[in-house]
């Protein structure tokens, strides 16, 4: 398929509108509405540039988000599942253990951990390493240079 | 010193792999785990002993936003050169790969332009002869 830098634009309009993580969200129907595309060719033209379907990527945005969330630690897992947009506590922990490999109660555990271990250096450095890093949240690193020799496990 | 290594960050390996060996053809050179990603290079079957391009992840929130910035801005990350750009856009377009520009004449090259989906425009280019 070609699409004109028009549909182009309204396709990155309407991936930022599902990136948008909240406790509510317009449907996705209502999301195609607003950027002016018809409901039938955006689930198909959205994958096609994007490799996932619309619904998808927001389960993702709204995993990624609730990741953050529990990293900080300053809410209960419950909190995380409405905050994010989950209405379902069972399937927020699912999603979020197929996702990352672990349920969040786990992850909010062993975040908390790893924000007070210094800094971990890879013993083999491929070019692009850096690159490998985890998305922890910024106060994560503020911590690392905080902790104190002999603090890690 | 030579260049015989060249990365291009993606959003997902293992789907990257899948588009890069199945849409694209290339072949897989290295797949193997490093912490929590893979290591993954691919190269061309034309030239399989030269340049790998290594699918990185873009897990670093300073990579996802460099990324996302160049995709929205149609810049595309990386250029490959073809033989004969029309036959490679009709066969990418039969596989059902999406396309931001179609062959265009631009100075000494022809060019295209389409989505990997996996976060990245790559352009396609024939010199001319």
């Amino acid at each position: 398929m070609l699409i004109t830098r028009d549909l182009f634009d309204r396709l990155c309009a309407a991936r930022d509108l599902l990136g948008e993580v909240r406790e509510s969200s317009p449907s996705i129907p209502q999301i195609a509405a607003h950027v002016g595309i018809s409901p039938f060719h955006f689930i198909r033209q959205f994958e096609a540039l994007f490799g996932t379907t619309p619904h998808r990527f927001r389960v993702d945005s709204r995993l990624r988000q609730a990741q953050l969330l529990l990293a900080r630690g300053h809410h209960s897992v419950t909190e995380v599942c409405m905050e994010v947009g989950f209405t379902s506590l069972g399937s927020f922990s699912s999603l979020f253990s197929r996702r990352v490999g672990v349920s969040p109660g786990s992850y909010q555990r062993h975040a908390r951990v790893l924000i007070h271990v210094p800094a971990f250096v890879p013993g083999s450095l491929f070019p692009g390493c850096l690159t490998l890093m985890e998305g922890l949240p910024a106060s994560a690193f503020r911590n690392f240079r905080e902790a104190q020799p002999g603090a890690h496990r | 010193m030579k260049i015989k290594l060249t990365s291009i960050l993606v959003d997902d390996q293992d789907k990257a792999l899948e588009f890069y060996t199945q849409v694209l053809r290339f072949q897989k050179k290295f797949d193997f785990p490093v912490g929590k990603y893979k290591w993954i290079t691919v190269v061309s079957p034309e030239e399989p002993n030269e340049v790998q391009l290594a699918l990185e992840p873009n897990a670093n929130p300073a990579a996802k936003t460099f990324q996302e910035a160049m995709f929205s801005q149609t810049i595309p990350l990386a250029a490959f050169e073809v033989d004969d750009i029309e036959k490679e856009y009709e066969r990418l377009k039969a596989l059902g790969v999406l396309f931001t520009r179609e062959p265009t004449r631009s100075g000494p090259i022809t060019l295209a332009v389409f989505s990997d989906t996996c976060g990245n425009l790559i352009q396609i280019y024939q010199p001319s002869h």
